[in-house]
């Protein structure tokens, strides 16, 4: 096709100013001529000039031809396969009413993309510059050839990822015909109204919605941790597809024991009710939780029925258990310390009365209680945390039986620590009992109690850096406000102690002296000896300085936490357990080890294991970080459930401490929880990108052509190659003027004008 | 009888008969007679009479120990609110007849500390003059130091009044108030204040007589006003241990007897 034109050198005013000059130069040569030569021979002369005029004007308009050759070209066309899990599941739910209904998702797509004569994969191949992809978490080009070969086993569906990153491959042209079941799990939210894509897409829906049946539990939430006698609530969807007009049960079991059930029943087709279940836990440590919904008939998938979840129950409040052999300031500044802490629940026994002591009134005139010896010591003991004898001796009150009970409870995991006075330690007669064997101190029998003289509590190596005793972070500043602390006027003399000593008794100004706080472990328990009944100065004294009392208070709530094992004062901690949490993705685990005076553990025996979803037990090797006490380990959990972290440490055949962490290992994507068909999300992407949805089950020989004229619709796949020809620079135009001229010249000589 | 109410009737019962085994077996032999735990000490003060009944505490002190076990100092310590050790003694006695002179600045600020973080004042009026004498110096001095509290009733069931004895009535040498008043801060009442001269009551010569009749009861006010002193004392070293809900049954049950 050849198309002619001008380019227009001058603008259009100023040629036709020169063709007006033209013009008028033209009339006075014609009418001079016209006088000397007659009318006819003087038009002859002046029509040539105007010829040569007109070509000139012609030649400024730079005259030229274009040449237009219009190639057809092969459109790209993306073919996007989905082979996640759910395009496993039967097509049709109703699945076994006859073979058709009865394949899988992926196996009809397989199937119309491959059969018949000539298969519309070969058709495609053959019209269109065909790239093919399967996805599920990723995008994967594929050849056709491997179509056959195509599972749908992906653990999750990107499909809106998949979308935007296939739609960038083939340029402005192209088109992207999709086949899947429009399930997408991946990070994008939901397709939202301003969303668009730069090329048409053609969802093919595979998958019948109608007939559909699913029970499920989604959209848990339940607490990571939970506190002991604190009601914790989980909250929890129940969604039905296809069961209208059923009720079912759902069980709420702790391990194999029923907690609770609720039936709840289904009145419509898509059914969804939120539900919240309440526990309360009366133990510390891991529960195992399962909420269950029994399958039902024609179900796609059972997995979606039940979840399992865990939760650890801590303490909500440590408990705290005192006894007093006595009211003194030492109980007041104590109690003050402990009840001021919102974490710590504590119950008081004050002796206001010894049985040497006489009142003037009948008992009812007192409000003296009795104590509860058997309740405290056989049967609640265990639901305290720490026990503290302050300035206690059992010997008028109860039988050194009662005493084994106080070991066995350290011994299994509790805090006791004994404080200074009159009736502690040696004085209170402990040296015979069973309570010598488990405090951090040596009781001879011998010591006394002695009063008058000025100690001061010197921090000794370990106390600088033990959590009981660091009221100020930085180690300096810890020193200086020891050494500011108030003086002591008694002591319970030790000779020496069995722990740790954090601290020393010592006159002002001297180092070393006897042991004042010591530490120690007994069996799974901490033990605290504080031997004096005169560290209430600690407190009031400082107030009296001008100083604040908090660090008095800081000492007795950290020497309560400690005893208490608090996680923050555990000497094995598991600090992070990081990764994506998925099957076959490595998890990394950080450990910090610290010794009994609390510096880092470098060469401790750490002992760690992974209790695995069935309670299976996996070993795990742990290796020292170049930063002390710091260990890693890491762990590739090959299935969905949840996990357990167990460490362990010794050192130099001494245990230190454990800790243990659960968490939860799941593919991200929930691929099978919901393997409802989700026409309406293909229908919208087909609406947003200006293509069209097409039911597979739709798919006919219009199909294609239908597909083709929206493409070419939307970019016409040709190409337009254009070849310019400017008229005006030819020889030929210019050999013209020059004739023109050279006749006038020739007639003008002829009739002797010239 | 189960065994374990047994044991908790017969301990009870050895408790409140006297019978156990003593307190002696408590400590090494000759350590007690060195062991002062409590000492009850009294506030000097510029003007006035702070001293108005001198043998007053030990009476106090020997049935302080008679009855409960807390272990006291016989005798008083007098400390001004100057003293180095002030703060070595959290209960601190003040009474007097007359109008005193103002606390120093720095004085003020001393007894605020001290009765802020723990202290506990026991005021006693021995003059008796609602708004008279001591009665207004020591409002003024109270009001300077906690300018935004007011002396208040202490309630029937404030724990000063439960603390060892179930008290219903308020002793002294007068009869001036059945109350007593108090400054509370948060859940405690650092500051509790008779007018009905407890000290007067208190006071015994060292051949044992009384030096002072109370009236209109008799012994029996003085006996009111040595268990309101004991259970002043208790309640400083304690606190509201009472109010804690293991003794609230027990002490319920009591009181509706």
């Amino acid at each position: 096709m050849t198309e002619f034109f001008f380019i227009g050198g001058l603008p259009w005013w100023a040629i036709l100013l020169v063709a007006l000059g033209a013009l008028a130069l033209l009339v006075q040569q014609f009418l001079g001529l016209k006088q000397r030569l007659g009318a006819r021979a003087g038009g002859l002369l002046t029509s040539l000039r105007a010829l040569v005029y007109a070509a000139l004007i012609f030649f400024l308009l730079s005259p030229g031809l274009v040449e237009k050759r219009v190639h057809k070209l092969r459109r790209p066309l993306t073919v996007l396969l989905d082979t996640s899990q759910s395009m496993s599941f039967p097509a049709a739910p109703s699945a076994g009413r006859d073979a058709e209904q009865g394949k899988s998702r992926i196996d009809l797509v397989k199937e119309k993309l491959s059969e018949g004569k000539e298969p519309l994969i070969q058709r495609l191949a053959r019209d269109y510059d065909l790239r093919f992809y399967q996805f599920s978490t990723r995008l994967e080009p594929i050849g056709p050839a491997s179509l056959g070969r195509l599972e749908a086993r992906g653990k999750g569906s990107r499909l809106l990822e998949a979308l935007r990153e296939a739609s960038l491959d083939g340029g402005p042209q192209a088109g992207i015909l999709l086949f899947s079941d429009g399930i997408a799990n991946g990070e994008s939210g939901p397709l939202d109204e301003s969303a668009s894509f730069p090329v048409p897409i053609f969802p093919v829906g595979v998958g019948d919605v109608q007939g559909f049946t699913d029970l499920r539990i989604t959209d848990l939430s339940a607490p990571e941790f939970a506190f002991r006698g604190r009601e914790l609530k989980i909250d929890l969807t129940v969604q039905a597809y296809g069961l209208a007009g059923k009720s079912v049960p759902l069980y709420f079991n702790r391990g194999t024991n029923l907690v609770s059930s609720r039936t709840i029943a289904i009145d419509k087709e898509a059914f969804e009710q939120r539900l919240t279940l309440s526990y309360t836990p009366r133990e510390i440590g891991p529960h195992s939780f399962s909420l269950t919904l029994p399958p039902q008939a024609g179900e796609l998938t059972t997995q979606n029925n039940q979840r399992e979840f865990k939760i650890e129950v801590q303490r909500d409040k440590l408990r705290v258990l005192t006894l007093s052999g006595a009211p003194s300031w030492n109980y007041r500044f104590l109690r003050m310390a402990l009840k001021q802490d919102p974490f710590i629940d504590l119950i008081s026994f004050v002796f206001l009365r010894t049985p040497t002591d006489s009142v003037d009134v009948p008992d009812n005139q007192l409000s003296l209680i009795p104590f509860p010896i058997d309740e405290i010591f056989l049967e609640e003991l265990k639901n305290f945390d720490v026990l503290l004898f302050d300035d206690f001796s059992h010997r008028a009150y109860f039988n050194v039986l009662y005493l084994e009970r106080i070991r066995d409870f350290v011994r299994d995991g509790g805090g006791f620590a004994m404080l200074g006075g009159l009736r502690s330690f040696d004085s209170g007669g402990y040296a015979e009992t069973p309570l010598r064997e488990l405090l951090p101190v040596e009781l001879d029998g011998k010591g006394g109690f002695q009063t008058g003289t000025s100690l001061r509590g010197v921090l000794t190596a370990a106390g600088k850096s033990h959590p009981i005793t660091r009221l100020l972070p930085d180690l300096r500043a810890n020193e200086e406000a020891w050494k500011k602390m108030p003086m002591l006027t008694s002591l319970n003399q030790i000779a020496r102690a069995r722990g740790e000593v954090l601290l020393t008794a010592a006159p002002d100004g001297a180092s070393g002296g006897s042991p004042l706080l010591a530490v120690g472990r007994h069996g799974k328990g901490r033990t605290l000896a504080l031997a004096s009944d005169d560290f209430w100065r600690w407190n009031f004294g400082a107030v009296g300085a001008k100083e604040s009392p908090q660090n008095h208070l800081k000492l007795v709530r950290q020497a309560v936490r400690w005893l208490a094992q608090e996680p923050s004062f555990e000497q094995v901690q598991i600090k992070s357990i990081g990764g994506p949490r998925a099957p076959g993705e490595k998890i990394d685990f950080k450990i910090r080890v610290v010794k009994d005076d609390f510096t880092p553990a470098s060469h401790a025996a750490l002992r760690l294991r992974v209790i695995g979803p069935e309670g299976e037990q996996i070993p795990v090797e742990a290796a020292p970080e170049a930063e002390e006490g710091e260990y890693s380990a890491d762990f590739t959990p090959t299935r969905e459930g949840s996990y357990r972290l167990e460490a362990e440490a010794m050192l130099a055949g001494k245990p230190l401490g454990r800790d243990r962490k659960s968490f939860p290992v799941a593919f991200p994507f929930g691929e099978v929880e919901d393997g409802r068909p989700r026409p309406e999300l293909l229908k919208k992407i087909a609406d947003r990108s200006q293509g069209e949805f097409i039911p597979l089950s739709d798919w006919n020989e219009s199909s294609l052509k239908r597909i083709t004229a929206k493409l070419e619709a939307a970019a016409p796949s040709q190409a337009v190659e254009r070849r310019q020809v400017a008229l005006w620079s030819t020889l030929w135009t210019f050999s013209l003027i020059l004739l023109l001229l050279g006749g006038e010249w020739w007639l003008r000589r002829t009739w002797g004008l010239v | 009888m189960k065994r374990r109410d047994f044991i908790r009737t017969l301990l009870y019962g050895l408790i409140a008969a006297g019978l156990a085994p003593g307190r002696a077996a408590a400590g090494q032999p000759g350590e007690q007679s060195r062991v002062s735990r409590f000492v009850f000490a009294q506030l000097k003060y510029r003007g006035g009479d702070w001293n108005p009944h001198p043998l007053a505490v030990t009476p106090l002190m020997e049935e302080l120990m008679q009855r409960t076990s807390v272990e006291a100092a016989a005798s008083r310590r007098e400390v001004s609110l100057a003293d180095q050790d002030l703060f070595s003694h959290p209960f601190l006695y003040m009474t007097g007849r007359y109008d005193f002179e103002p606390f120093t600045q720095d004085e003020i600020e001393t007894f605020r500390r001290f009765l802020s973080y723990g202290g506990f004042l026991l005021a006693d009026d021995a003059l008796g003059q609602p708004g008279y004498g001591f009665d207004r110096s020591l409002r003024r001095e109270i009001k300077r130091i906690f300018p935004d509290k007011e002396f208040r009733r202490l309630p029937t069931g404030h724990s000063a009044l439960r603390s060892y004895y179930l008290l219903r009535r308020i002793g002294g040498m007068r009869s001036v108030h059945p109350y007593l008043e108090g400054i509370a801060l948060g859940n405690a009442t650092p500051v509790i204040y008779c007018q009905n001269d407890l000290g007067g009551a208190w006071e015994r010569d060292q051949l044992g007589n009384w030096l002072n009749p109370c009236t209109p009861g008799g012994e029996e006010q003085r006996r009111d006003a040595f268990h309101l002193g004991i259970n002043l004392i208790l309640y400083a070293m304690t606190e509201n241990y009472k109010e804690d809900l293991i003794h609230v049954p027990f002490i319920r049950r009591r009181l509706s007897r």
